[in-house]
Parts: C-alpha cells; sequence; structure tokens
C-alpha cells in the first residue's frame, strides 16, 4: 500500500499494476517471485520522493497462508476468470 | 539425470497464471500492463508479470500494440471457437530453440521402428490411463486385446484403428454411467452433437492448450509427432500426441465426477438440433473446474516434491527432450496414485 503526494500517485498506480492486481484505492496485492519483487521495488524507488512518500509492504510466505476478509464493496482483486 | 535446475525455472515461471477470458471481452494494453475491457463496463487491469497465458473462449478483440507486449513478455493466447475446438493461437517469438534437439527429433520420428514403438505406448498409455479414469474392471478384456493387437502393427494408421476399437468401447462404458441428457452415444465433432461430446471436445481442447504450452517452453517442434498422421500440414503433431495420455485424466474423468456430484446442468449446455455448445454459464464453471483441476497436486517419487497436473505436462515435454538427447527411453504419463 502506498501513501505519496498526489502528483506523484498516478506514476506509484500505473508501476504497481505491471506487477499486482489492484484491490483497493492505494492498496495493491499479487504473487511475485524474489526478483519480481526486487525489480517492483527498484521501480518505485525512482518513482517516489523518499524525503516524503511512504510504501508499505507485507510479504507472506505462501499464498496459503494469507487470509483476507472484505466488509462493504469489493472493488477489485485478484480473480483470473473474466 | 535430471536436468539442471536452472533449465527448470525457466520453463515452469515460478508466478504467473492462466486467465480466462469467458466472456466477450477487449484486451488493450495500458502503461505497459494489460486492461480487459469487458461489456459492463467495468475494466479489469491484470500484471503483465502475472500471466502465463490467457485462454479465449469467446469474442476478443486484441490490437496489435497489445499483442506485443503480450509477446515481449512471453504470453501465449489460445483461442476456442464456439464449440470448444482449438481454433489457433499467438505465441510469443521463438525463445527457446536448439538446433541439437530438432534434429534428433527429426531423426527419432524418421526412423519407423523407433516411432512405432512410441506410438504403440503412447496408445497403450492412452487406454490405461482411460481404464484408470473409469475406475472399472469391465474394459479389462478390452485392454487385453489391445496388448495383444497392438504389436501386430505396422503402420500409424493401424495403430490409431486399434485405439479407436477400445476408446469406442471405454465410451460405451462411460455412457452407462451417466444421466440420459449427458450421454455421448458415441464420439461426434465438429459440431459436437450433444452435451456430453461438446463437454468432451471443450476439455480435450483445452488439454491440447496446455500442451502446447509446455511445448513451447521446450526446443521441441511440436508439429514432428509420434503417432497422429502428419502429412497433413497445419498440425501440431506431437502436441496432439503428448496430450493423448492426459485426455482421460480429464475429459472423461470430469465428465463422470460432474455427472456423479450433479455439477453440470442441462441449463449450462445450448443444445439445438444435431448441435450441441457450452452456454455462458457453463463455460465459466467449466474454467473453474478446469483451473482447480490443474492445480491439483500429487506427490512426484522422482522429483521428490509436489507437482500439479500442470506441470505433470512440462514434465512429459522434458520426457521427450530428455528421450531426444540422452536416448533414455520415453515412457508416457500414467497415474501412480
Amino acid at each position: 500500500m502506498y501513501d505519496t503526494a498526489v502528483e506523484r500517485n498516478p506514476k506509484v498506480l500505473k508501476t504497481c499494476r505491471k506487477y499486482l492486481h489492484w484491490t483497493q484505492r492505494s492498496v495493491f496485492q499479487g504473487e511475485l517471485s524474489a526478483a519480481q519483487y526486487r525489480a517492483l521495488m527498484a521501480a518505485l524507488g525512482t518513482v517516489i520522493d523518499p524525503e516524503y512518500d511512504s510504501i508499505v509492504t507485507y510479504t507472506a510466505r505462501s499464498p496459503e497462508m494469507v487470509e483476507s476478509a472484505t466488509l462493504g464493496v469489493a472493488l477489485g482483486g485478484p480473480g483470473d476468470i473474466l | 539425470m535430471l536436468l539442471p535446475r536452472l533449465l527448470l525455472g525457466r520453463l515452469m515461471p515460478a508466478v504467473g497464471r492462466t486467465y480466462w477470458l469467458t466472456e466477450p471481452c477487449r484486451i488493450r494494453r495500458e502503461d505497459n500492463s494489460v486492461r480487459i475491457e469487458r461489456p459492463d463496463g467495468s475494466p479489469v487491469r491484470i500484471p503483465i508479470t502475472d500471466i502465463r497465458d490467457l485462454v479465449v473462449f469467446d469474442h476478443v478483440d486484441v490490437n496489435t500494440s497489445a499483442l506485443s507486449l503480450l509477446s515481449r513478455n512471453g504470453v501465449t493466447v489460445h483461442i476456442l471457437d464456439h464449440y470448444g475446438n482449438h481454433a489457433g493461437h499467438f505465441s510469443p517469438a521463438e525463445s527457446m530453440s536448439s538446433a541439437t534437439v530438432v534434429r534428433r527429433q527429426v531423426e527419432i520420428t524418421a526412423d519407423e521402428e523407433q516411432r512405432l514403438a512410441v506410438a504403440r505406448s503412447l496408445v497403450l498409455a492412452t487406454a490405461e490411463n482411460l481404464r484408470w479414469a473409469l475406475d472399472t474392471d469391465l474394459l479389462d478384456s478390452a485392454l487385453e486385446a489391445l496388448k495383444g493387437a497392438l504389436p501386430e502393427c505396422r503402420s500409424n494408421d493401424a495403430i490409431m484403428g486399434q485405439e479407436g476399437n477400445f476408446r469406442r468401447t471405454a465410451w460405451a462404458v462411460l455412457d452407462s454411467r451417466l444421466p440420459p441428457w449427458l450421454r455421448m452415444n458415441g464420439r461426434t465433432r465438429r459440431p459436437p452433437t450433444n452435451a456430453g461430446n461438446a463437454f468432451v471436445s471443450y476439455l480435450n481442447a483445452l488439454v491440447y492448450a496446455r500442451v502446447l504450452t509446455a511445448l513451447r517452453s521446450t526446443p521441441l517442434h511440436p508439429a514432428i509427432g509420434f503417432l497422429h498422421a502428419d502429412t497433413d500440414r497445419r498440425r501440431n503433431t506431437l502436441a496432439l500426441d503428448l496430450a493423448e495420455p492426459f485426455k482421460p485424466l480429464f475429459a472423461e474423468r470430469l465428465l463422470r465426477r460432474a455427472a456423479s456430484q450433479k455439477h453440470l446442468k442441462e441449463s449450462d449446455f445450448e443444445t439445438d438440433v444435431g448441435r450441441a455448445s457450452l452456454s455462458k454459464d457453463g463455460r465459466k464453471k467449466i474454467a473453474a473446474l478446469v483451473r482447480e483441476e490443474l492445480a491439483t497436486t500429487v506427490h512426484h517419487r522422482g522429483l521428490k516434491r509436489k507437482v500439479s497436473y500442470e506441470e505433470l505436462m512440462h514434465l512429459e515435454a522434458l520426457k521427450v527432450v530428455r528421450f531426444c538427447l540422452e536416448g533414455t527411453p520415453y515412457k508416457p504419463f500414467r497415474p501412480w496414485w
């Protein structure tokens, strides 16, 4: 999830979209290999202003270990039957 | 000898999934990633790094800029027609190629003895798998007959004929366990005449597509095969060959299961006079069914780890590579569980 200045939001959004599924405003989730994770972090590092912006990532060992619950509208998520 | 881990890693992307496009939609490129536009207006954005391949069931628009992006990221797009036949595919510019493997593949398939030996073992494996999938002893005598007849066959046509005989017997046995509306009453294709045949056509096309994807990640040439006739141009003979032993695992087995669990309804099919196809909901159901099935894992004794059914097809392709390079006899896939 990212918390960045308004003028940099679109860039961060577009970078994340290449690697992850959009789940909520400013929140993404998905499965990445170690290399892809490093690539994503490097790409984000060039986009944000490290003095002002902040990005937090949560990593789980395996997709089976993640449980999520939604209240209200499910805005988006990693479905693969479209 | 097992292939070096590095090569295996390249063949099976650790991440990356198959996406099933079951509704009419439009594939567009956006910020170097993919946007799927659906008729109900809500676009879905898929991370390009997360796609291994796309399976398209319905009317889909795609443009060149999206295709070039897909190609750069090594995504294969499979297109199925209205009846679930494999209509074609778009695959990225060749990334795996090795002259040595292809040369050996041609040599082996050109040598009649070797080719027929592999063709026989493929047919036998398919028959055994079919019996395993139907879980019955009614096919024992047919299987014995097949085992007796195969060594006598001196040509591909004769081998295919024997397989046809066995399959007809097997389908009759399968029919006896299905509700009347799902019975096949003989295999019909292009178009399938009834719901059972439509289901089998769909599943076979999907298995073929998965095998083709697996072959694309090896240097093997998909058109140079062992069993199917390759006099016809425009056929991926090897993909058809390797799909054979897997078909019972998916098509016949899932048909039996869907019938016994009452998972499929008559409303999932659109039946006309003399033709049948899946309805929109039916397609979604089957996509979900197959996706779960492909993700099912079994413990592999040789690799000492769990492998998914999907990966079994990749391993099958690797077996053929090793047959070409090292001359290890190729034993077609049989379920060991």
